[in-house]
């Protein structure tokens, strides 16, 4: 029972904790405008987090966001106005890259399901090959993006958020009420709890195994979109480190690797505790470096302590 | 009676002979594949086949086959080791900077470090029981952090290249030195799995973990030292990378984790473990190699390249799993 409360109230206390410290040792931490940066540092994280929480419940793993967002990146800097082609699609250029980033997705879930393939297998094949249409789409000529619809995203502000933070803000509620209220939600979750009762109990488990994984892949695209408006141009590494970021974020706010437990809500108290982490220790002086080694270490710390009170129970662990 | 004690020998037999014809189909797939794709590049430019370009091929495929041989043997236990393209980077960046103060003793000191960091996360693995994707890709962070603060996120020059030039030399004028370091550690690993007790030990646990540990076989010990050979090879590739390049990169290695897992792979080791070899490795490279020279040759862009490594895993994967033991696929 303590053990239990402490994955549910832990990641928030730990939170709080570090945002304490880093308030004390950084009088810039403290400050209004700082609060700003940091959740329009977070927005894209949140987008790709909440992707990756979905496959997470089911108890899979999705690798492939760095190279679904590669290639949405590029796509979408090609489909709105841009310095390569003749194509102005603005809104419906964006809509088309959600859609290609759930097809990415749906290809990942299609691949696991059908092929009966471990799913950090496949979305690690289909991240490589997301990379690779992504490099062919580049063809050495970075697009520039000029449509000004999609670059007000990071530069227009209201009440000093940038409209990413909205859009990420909105697509955190969105998820957070198809989590909670619908079948692909519950399933998800349930899924991930006891698959084999699920399937005993009729329930056409691949099908919604397939819609999470569809769900996610549509994030990376939305995601993707938000970091072209933010840079400005299209570029192959737009997911670059985003996938494990992700993983971390979702596992460090208590979603478990194994899947079933947590959910969004946890999900982004992780993105909360990276995003805190980066933005204080960058104010107080730390290398980036030192903040992806922290990172590595993070996600293995936080996936031993969620398995150790199940350590007993968990025979081969491969 | 008698016919009845007939007929279900029969049954019995065939079913025996049913995982046979899948050993038989895994086994040949391979090398029929790697010896059509050989002779498809001959037929589309015969120069290729000449001793020369045949050795340069090989030496190009060498640091990639050092890379998987280890790592292998993590797969053949049944985990994955993600880690390698990173610690083989980050041997890279230790190499040339320890070049200057250890010369000749830098090479087996980074090869020595790498292992250490290859059972740490063994050690991880095992005693936290976090899944080894999971340590390994934590690992993989961690171990490119370290190499971009080592290197200050920059080339690392080597003052001076002797320590290292015997991995980029070619011996008699003709056969690359790379090439032979890369067979003779495909041999040594063959042989420490095949003449001492790692070899069944690792696949006993691949096959069947809870079996194994009723048996009474140290299980934490093997897979350690699974994690730890896979560290060795790592830094021993970026050995091999140091000496082509003449320098070390914080990311010099980390474009060869597709391929390696490729290539593990597609020479038929399968990922849920226990099935599998070495020399499948040597030729999954192999393949590898050629699909990536072959696609030139055709005038296909590089930039497929990636799609082609992610179609190979997927493909190999599917093909070689053992799906008698995954009643749930994560």
């Amino acid at each position: 029972m303590t053990a239990d409360r402490l994955q549910t109230y832990g990641p928030t206390a730990a939170l709080l904790a570090l945002a304490a410290v880093f308030a004390v040792l950084s009088p810039q931490f403290r400050t209004l405008g700082n609060l700003q940066n940091l959740l329009d540092a977070g927005a894209v994280l949140a987008v790709v987090t909440i992707g990756a929480t979905y496959v997470l419940l089911l108890g899979c793993i999705d690798l492939s966001a760095a190279g679904v967002m590669g290639a949405c990146a590029l796509a979408v800097s090609l489909l709105v106005a841009n310095s390569r082609t003749a194509l102005d699609l603005g809104p419906l250029g964006v809509l088309l890259v959600v859609a290609l980033g759930a097809a990415f997705g749906c290809l990942s879930g299609a691949l696991s399901v059908g092929l009966k393939v471990p799913s950090f297998m496949t979305t690690l094949g289909v991240s490589a090959i997301g990379l690779g249409v992504a490099t062919v789409l580049f063809a050495g000529v970075q697009p520039a993006v000029s449509d000004p619809w999609l670059l007000q995203w990071a530069s227009g502000r209201w009440l000093g958020f940038t409209r990413v933070t909205y859009l990420a803000a909105a697509v955190v509620v969105l998820a957070w009420l198809v989590q909670r209220h619908t079948r692909l939600g519950r399933y998800a979750t349930a899924i991930g709890g006891g698959e084999d009762i699920l399937r005993l109990s009729g329930i056409q488990v691949g099908r919604y195994k397939v819609g999470a994984f569809t769900v996610a892949g549509a994030c990376y695209g939305l995601a993707a979109a938000m970091v072209t408006a933010q840079l400005g141009s299209g570029i192959v590494q737009a997911g670059a480190g985003l996938s494990f970021a992700a993983i971390t974020a979702a596992v460090v706010g208590g979603t478990q690797l194994a899947g079933g437990r947590g959910g969004i809500a946890h999900s982004m108290v992780g993105v909360l505790i990276l995003t805190v982490l980066a933005n204080g220790l960058v104010l107080i002086g730390v290398s980036p470096y030192v903040q992806r080694a922290v990172q590595g270490v993070i996600v293995v710390v936080a996936v031993g302590a969620t398995l150790w009170p199940l350590r007993h129970r968990l025979e081969v662990v491969k | 009676m008698a016919d009845a004690a007939r007929v279900a020998g029969l049954r019995g037999r065939l079913a025996a002979r049913v995982p046979e014809r899948r050993h038989v189909v895994v086994t040949a797939m391979p090398v029929t594949a790697f010896l059509v794709l050989l002779a498809a590049l001959a037929v589309a430019s015969p120069a290729l086949l000449e001793t020369g370009s045949l050795l340069t091929l090989a030496d190009s495929a060498a640091p990639l086959t050092v890379l998987a041989a280890g790592a292998t043997v993590v797969v053949l236990c049944g985990g994955i080791d993600l880690s390698v393209a990173a610690l083989a980077s980050l041997a890279s960046v230790l190499l040339a900077s320890w070049v200057p103060a250890l010369s000749g003793a830098a090479v087996p000191a980074v090869v020595a470090a790498c292992a250490v960091a290859g059972a740490v996360q063994g050690l991880v693995h095992v005693a936290f029981r976090i899944p080894s994707f999971v340590v390994t890709l934590g690992g993989m962070t961690l171990w490119s952090a370290v190499a971009l603060l080592a290197s200050g996120a920059a080339t690392v020059p080597m003052p001076d290249s002797t320590p290292t030039d015997w991995a980029f030399t070619r011996l008699g004028g003709l056969v690359p030195s790379a090439v032979l370091v890369a067979l003779a550690t495909v041999v040594a690993l063959a042989a420490l799995m095949r003449f001492t007790p790692l070899g069944r030990w690792v696949r006993a646990i691949g096959h069947a973990e809870p079996a194994a540990r009723l048996a009474g076989l140290p299980i934490a010990r093997v897979k350690v030292i699974a994690f730890a050979l896979s560290g060795a090879t790592a830094g021993l590739a970026g050995a091999l990378l140091v000496a082509r390049t003449f320098s070390g990169a914080p990311t010099l290695a980390d474009s060869l984790l597709l391929p390696a897992v490729a290539a593990i792979v597609v020479g038929g080791t399968a990922i849920t473990g226990g099935h599998g070899a070495l020399w499948r490795t040597l030729v999954g490279a192999g393949i590898v190699t050629l699909l990536r020279v072959g696609l030139s040759y055709a005038g296909v862009d590089a930039a497929y390249e990636s799609i082609l490594y992610g179609v190979l895993i997927v493909g190999a994967v599917a093909l070689t799993i053992d799906r008698s033991k995954l009643s749930i696929v994560k």
